[in-house]
């Protein structure tokens, strides 16, 4: 109803898709259905999410972020988390080089001179006035760059942000004249981005949203069915982060100027602000090539500092924190209650992404048959940094013709809440030997209601057939390398060495069973309880039948089955 | 859209009958099956809203 209305009337919405993250933000729009990350007016696709302001003027962005090291007393950095937080809730770790935040009647705030003047008072403004601030910057090089005033956007948050915080941002938006058309969840606004490519097929796949940013990192596990998104477990790191990565080089050049010059730069706030930023521009310069300088005028005490680092250096020196993020992927997957042979695709996104070595990494946990999205694993991979931006410039075009109050509804739980099934539903096959096989076709984890079908061949000669329709599930397999066998008097040396090893402390396996082959996994299906039976019947020679499931609302389910290219068929439902 | 299966389907057993040749032998129950949230995103999922506000089903939905 348009007397309700408090935002724009569908019609006079100009909508973009926006990420605003504690590191960068990000602004998108679509251009004939294609996404588009919006360059603001520096040049810049990766928004640092920092105002500083220099004698009353303020800046924003990448300037704002070269001012950390000249301004740092009036620039605010790393506080999208703090939005709709208490201060005792809150981690102040990234704000050391920054105005800090403070306790203002509970909740966050920042005091610093944004007015012209010498006399001018410093201002203390919440973290909701800075995030206001820093989204209307956002919206302005939207609207410079798309010719008209942005009214509208889809924001992504991450998916432990709770009410309290989706309404601070919300609130901080309307202050910025910008109306919030729908906060969607990062990883799935990064499937989105895929799944909308013209050359994307949609088929029911789990994946794996491995989101790293610079102060922390958010996995996600999604069942992808029929382009519907369920997100399965989640998990949010803080230790394994872009900025541990930035440590670990900030540490190394430093020890080094330390053995040149015997000055620690890390201990006055000036050379740390240097070394930090540069320490970045190594890093970043390092997933691209093999090699990087690092390069600081006047690092400490008026000396320049000037080093080289290879990638397979910093890879070593940074190896714990790789691993982490390893650990941290496997993490979610267990907590899923899925194994690594479960998942069809792993998607890296966030800035950290383009590190190639979490990417190879990530290579060596999952199986052959897992496509791993990232620039250095995959030519077709979507910019890392752009996915989420992109994710929500889709949303926001598909929904901005809408009325605010059908949003409300379509989002609402009565419509996204439903059963998901728990087994596969498929029909039985056989194998060359006469083996029956499960032939999936609604996978686990589908939210009804849902409808899918197959082709499969008939037998050879045709006539009449079963189609028999059970339940089916996955279990590991796993196969064990043979035991080793001495050639000479078929000694097991194996079962040797175990017996060694009872009595004494520590293995030795490692070092002495170095060709001893690794067990394989496999993923199989189990045939589990029978659903229904069916009869095709007069199925020429060489046909296909055609079988789909439709699984109701109410769990009911309703099987057809009929020879591809044929009429009639058989129709048949089970009460839920 | 149908995924194409190449293992051969069984022939029907002898002396196999069913009133309109179908047999319903288990059924889904809610065990069976776990209440979750779909991410309200994506042009299936504004399918998805718009059979459920419309109490539509797929094959309504097609025509
Ligand atoms: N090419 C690159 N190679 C390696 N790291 C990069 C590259 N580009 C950006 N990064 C790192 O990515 C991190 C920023 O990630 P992103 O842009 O996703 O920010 P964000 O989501 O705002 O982060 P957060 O909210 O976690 O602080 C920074 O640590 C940055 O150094
Ligand atoms: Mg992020």
């Amino acid at each position: 109803m348009s007397e309700t209305r408090t935002g724009p009337a569908p019609g006079d919405r100009t909508a973009i898709g926006i990420t605003f993250g504690n590191s960068n933000s990000s602004i998108a729009c679509t251009v004939d259905d294609k996404a588009e990350v919006i360059a603001n007016e520096d040049g810049d696709r990766q928004i640092p999410t920092i105002l500083s302001y220099v004698d009353g003027e303020e800046y924003y962005g990448q300037q704002a972020k070269a001012f950390l090291v000249r301004n740092p007393k009036n620039s605010v950095a790393y506080f999208r988390d703090f939005l709709g937080k208490e201060f005792k809730s809150i981690d102040p770790t990234y704000n050391h080089a920054s105005v800090h935040p403070q306790d203002v009647d509970g909740s966050v705030a920042f005091t610093l001179k944004d007015k012209a003047g010498e006399d001018e008072a410093a201002s203390t403004l919440s973290v909701s006035e800075i995030s206001t601030r820093f989204l209307r910057r956002l919206v302005t090089s939207a609207s410079e760059y798309l010719g008209q005033k942005v009214t509208s956007a889809v924001i992504t948050i991450p998916t432990n942000f709770n009410d309290k915080q989706k309404a601070a941002l919300v609130a901080a938006a309307k202050a910025a004249d910008l109306e919030v058309l729908q906060l969607i969840s990062e990883p799935v606004a990064v499937v989105l981005a895929y799944d909308a490519r013209p050359e994307a097929e949609i088929v029911d796949k789990i994946v794996v949203v491995a989101d790293l940013g610079g102060t922390r990192s958010d996995v996600a596990v999604v069942a992808s069915r029929g382009g519907l998104y369920t997100i399965l477990a989640t998990a949010h790191d803080h230790e394994f982060v872009g900025a541990a990565l930035d440590k670990v080089l900030i540490n190394h050049f430093a020890k080094e100027f330390i053995k040149k010059h015997k000055i620690d730069p890390r201990e006055n706030a000036r050379s740390l602000a240097k070394l930090t930023a540069e320490s970045e521009a190594t890093k970043k310069a390092l997933s691209l090539g093999t090699n990087a300088s690092f390069s600081v005028e006047s690092l400490a005490e008026g000396i320049d500092f000037q080093s080289t680092i290879n990638r397979l250096r910093f890879e070593t020196v940074a190896r714990p924190v790789f691993e982490g993020f390893s650990r941290l992927v496997e993490s979610v997957i267990k907590k899923a209650g899925l194994d690594v042979l479960d998942v069809d695709e792993v998607i890296l996104s966030g800035g950290t992404a383009h590190t190639p070595r979490i990417a190879s990494n990530l290579g060596n946990i999952f199986p052959a048959s897992t496509a791993i999205l990232s620039p250095s694993t995959s030519a077709t991979a979507i910019n890392p940094s752009e996915l989420q931006a992109r994710g929500a410039a889709l949303q926001a075009s598909l929904i901005q013709e809408y009325e605010a109050e059908d949003i409300a509804q379509s989002t609402h739980a009565a419509v996204t809440t439903v059963p998901h099934t728990t087994n596969a539903i498929g029909v039985i096959s056989l194998t060359e030997s006469g083996e029956e096989v499960f032939v999936p076709v609604v996978q686990p984890e589908t939210a009804v209601p849902a409808r899918r079908t197959v082709q499969v061949a008939a037998p050879k000669n045709g006539g009449d057939v079963l189609i028999k329709i059970v339940e089916g599930n996955t279990h590991i397999k796993v196969i064990k390398p043979e035991p080793k066998v001495q050639a000479a008097n078929g000694t097991n040396s194996k079962a040797a060495k175990v017996e060694d090893d009872n009595s004494g402390e520590d293995s030795d396996d490692e070092f002495s069973d170095e060709e001893e082959e690794e067990e394989k996994r496999e993923k199989a299906w189990k045939i589990g309880a029978t659903l229904a039976e069916a009869a095709v019947r007069h199925v020429k020679k060489g046909a296909q039948v055609e079988v789909t499931i439709n699984v109701n609302a109410d769990l009911s389910v309703t099987v057809t089955a009929r020879e591809v290219g044929a009429k009639g068929g058989v129709r048949g439902t089970l009460s839920a | 859209m149908a995924t194409f299966v190449s293992y051969p389907l069984p022939s029907l057993p002898e002396g196999w009958s069913a009133e309109k040749d179908f047999k319903a032998v288990g059924k889904i129950t809610a065990d069976g099956a776990t209440q979750r949230t779909i991410e309200p995103v994506g042009p299936h999922f504004l399918a998805h809203a718009r059979r459920a506000r419309h109490k539509r089903t797929f094959s309504e939905d097609d025509r």
